[in-house]
């Protein structure tokens, strides 16, 4: 079938920038780029998304955020999803295709990497550094802060000095409160967490009201989603989202460079967008697919893949999770789910512990009866029988958990291929996962879960029970088309602009060359500030102008 | 009959299996009421399924095991994981769903809370923060973090 254009018959339709992918990065790049005056198409192959759906209020929300509403889309088995083969990864990518991206589905835990993230080969001898550093990113960071409306405290001294959050942090809640307390005795570090959630009305959303659903849709609009913090104000300056479009291919002119993106409807019908500057925001799993997709007879590997890293150095934040349960009635199912408070007390690389870099923990709320009485931790069995009630009662608001992030070193191996006889809605082949993990992360989990332990047992906790390496908690899938400074270990540089194709450029996660231990959520929107201010500023000069 | 049995494709007696099975799993104790009492093989059953059909053939699987319902539990559980999942949560579902058992427990479902962020945070005024500030910086410093002078990389 051959292409049509996208607006028809007649005049071709050609824009200034095409941006693939409505979620966090590509709401930051189409606002950015639609302010400047640039004409843009966003293409986006999910939908919007009503408050309303959003299961939150209803007695089935914790059956329903097993299937309906669940993280991973493989379980949802939307037509909008992609379906992703992870028989061959140690765990599973969860994620949400439609305009606000995964930030649909995130917790709001918007933190920031810290300087040392930057610089992982120069302080530890591993991996690779960054082609900038934390200083250049901090100007976006506080970009992005205003733009998503973050709440926080300024201050914490894990943090170079800086603006604080824009808005007051939200109520951290008694269980909270008891592990800051132990924290403070023992000397831990630990600080409110920012959250990407209001605690004050702003820019026309509403304040949190601690529905402790915000992993699967908050019903106020409190939470930071680029469907309300950006597109709105995308459309109204002229930008064009396009929904429902499933990109499959990015073409090529003789030259080298790329002219449009081919995309399908959900109708089957194909088409084509042309414009003089593509932006790939398709997330760490989508981009180097569609990268893969978009292979010719002259790339076969391929585009923008001279390097041959595109899908590969895939990390995803191996996360563990510890449950302190106490005595006292803590309301645990309630509260902002992303963190009541962090600790950084293991973050940076102590050569001691026996493996170099950290993590960062979150503390965040247990859930409702269901999950009482039917634990998602393998290695807690249900009671059922006489000890029942028991059983929940001694769970039911009273457990608070640590959720900690570790960083994973990349590996070329780990990495996104096409998968053989799995296929999307639209019939284009699905992303596959090889993943495994490092027997150093491994080593780094186990070490922090035993010092969660303790923070607990000093905050009071009766019983606390463990779980390393969560299989179905790959939030964070990073590095698949690595930045750098070198085209011969790189795919773009530290401005997202391949190496190869002068005129394509990848703006989310897929960048980081390595992922830090911390929610990084603000860093992809930083980049894709600091990455499309600049090619912005320096439209006049580039080989082809936006 | 209910629609669930009649797409079950089971024997009729499914549904009275699994309310034997659940006053077994959920006895009235401790102020709870029982399964049974409200009605888990019943409309909570159908509401649960409403929901979650994805739980009936793996549930129905779990039924249709030959065991004395004393020692079907176990069994389901040793032999096929994913059935005993799916019949915990379809049980324990339905029942934490009723709008009694939550009054019982005191949980009204996820609800809103107002959040006042003008109160002054606890934390600060029980002076938590004042040893994690007392101990200064807690990053580690890049070489060339403080260079704000060259040219930024692309």
């Amino acid at each position: 079938m051959s292409a049509k254009e996208a607006a028809g018959d007649g005049e071709i339709p050609r824009v200034d920038a095409l941006v693939v992918g409505a979620g966090c990065a590509g709401g930051v790049a189409t606002l950015r780029l639609a302010k400047a005056g640039c004409s843009v198409v966003c293409l986006e192959q999910g939908d919007w998304s009503e408050l309303a759906e959003f299961p939150a209020p209803r007695p089935e929300y914790e059956l329903l955020i097993g299937r309906e509403w669940a993280n991973r889309p493989s379980l949802r088995g939307r037509a909008a999803d992609y379906p992703i083969e992870e028989s061959d990864s140690d765990i599973e990518a969860l994620m949400w295709c439609g305009v606000g991206g995964s930030l649909i589905m995130y917790a709001g835990d918007w933190c920031r990497l810290r300087p040392s993230d930057f610089r992982v080969r120069t302080l530890d001898g591993v991996a690779d550094d960054w082609p900038f550093t934390y200083g250049d990113l901090a100007p976006h960071y506080e970009k992005v802060d205003i733009e998503f409306g973050a709440s926080g405290l300024g201050g914490d001294p894990s943090l170079p000095p800086g603006a604080d959050p824009p808005h007051p942090p939200l109520p951290i809640g008694p269980a909270a409160t008891r592990v800051a307390r132990a924290h403070a005795q023992l000397g831990w570090h630990w600080w409110p967490g920012t959250n990407s959630v209001l605690s004050v009305p702003a820019g026309g959303r509403r304040v949190c009201a601690q529905w402790s659903t915000c992993q699967h849709g908050c019903p106020e609009g409190a939470k930071a989603s680029t469907d309300r913090t950006h597109f709105p104000e995308a459309v109204e300056h002229g930008a064009k989202l396009v929904t429902g479009a499933r990109a499959h291919r990015v073409v090529l002119d003789g030259r080298g460079r790329a002219t449009g993106v081919e995309y399908l409807l959900p109708d089957g019908s194909e088409h084509r967008q042309r414009a003089d500057v593509i932006l790939l925001a398709a997330s760490a799993i989508g981009t180097p697919r569609l990268l893969l997709l978009s292979a010719t007879p002259g790339s076969p590997d391929g585009l923008a893949n001279g390097s041959g890293l595109v899908g590969r150095r895939l990390m995803m934040h191996p996360f563990a999770n510890v449950c302190g349960y106490f005595d006292e009635d803590l309301r645990g199912w309630n509260g902002h789910w992303g963190a009541k408070i962090v600790s950084y007390e293991f973050y940076e690389t102590d050569a001691s512990r026996g493996f170099v870099r950290g993590a960062k923990w979150s503390l965040y709320p247990t859930g409702g009866p269901l999950s009482a009485a039917v634990p998602t931790n393998p290695q807690v069995a249900p009671v059922w029988g006489s000890g029942h009630h028991r059983f929940v009662r001694e769970r039911l608001g009273r457990g608070v958990n640590w959720g900690i992030f570790g960083e994973d070193l990349p590996d070329p191996d780990n990495r996104v291929t096409l998968a053989d006889g799995l296929t999307d809605s639209s019939g284009l082949p699905a992303p596959k996962l090889t993943y495994r993990l490092s027997e150093e992360a491994r080593r780094l989990l186990e070490f922090n879960v035993e010092r969660a332990e303790e923070s607990f047992l000093a905050a009071g906790a009766r019983h606390v029970e463990r779980q390393s390496l969560v299989r179905d908690a790959g939030w964070h899938p990073l590095g698949t088309a690595r930045a750098g400074k070198d085209p011969s270990s790189s795919v773009v540089d530290g401005w997202g602009r391949s190496h190869d194709v002068p005129n394509l450029f990848v703006v989310d996660g897929s960048v980081f060359p390595t992922s830090g231990a911390a929610n990084p959520a603000s860093t992809i929107a930083a980049f894709a500030s600091r990455a499309v201010d600049h090619l912005i500023a320096e439209r006049t000069n580039q080989k082809v102008p936006v | 009959m209910s629609a669930w049995r009649d797409r079950s494709g089971l024997a009729d007696g499914a549904r009275e299996k699994l309310a034997e099975l659940a006053e077994l799993m959920i006895p009235a104790a401790s102020g709870m009421p029982s399964a049974g009492e409200v009605g888990v093989a019943g409309a909570q059953l159908d509401r649960v399924l409403g929901v979650r059909p994805d739980l009936r053939e793996p549930v129905l699987r779990a039924l249709s095991n030959t065991e004395p319902t004393g020692q079907l539990l176990a069994n389901v559980e040793a032999t096929d994981p994913e059935a005993y999942v799916a019949l915990c949560l379809v049980i324990a579902g339905g029942y934490y769903m009723h709008p009694e058992v939550r009054r019982r427990l005191g949980y009204d479902g996820q609800e809103p809370d107002e959040v006042r962020a003008e109160i002054i945070p606890g934390y600060i005024e029980k002076g938590l923060l004042e040893p994690v500030l007392a101990q200064g910086p807690r990053f580690r410093a890049a070489p060339d973090e403080t260079d704000r002078s060259r040219k930024a990389d692309g």
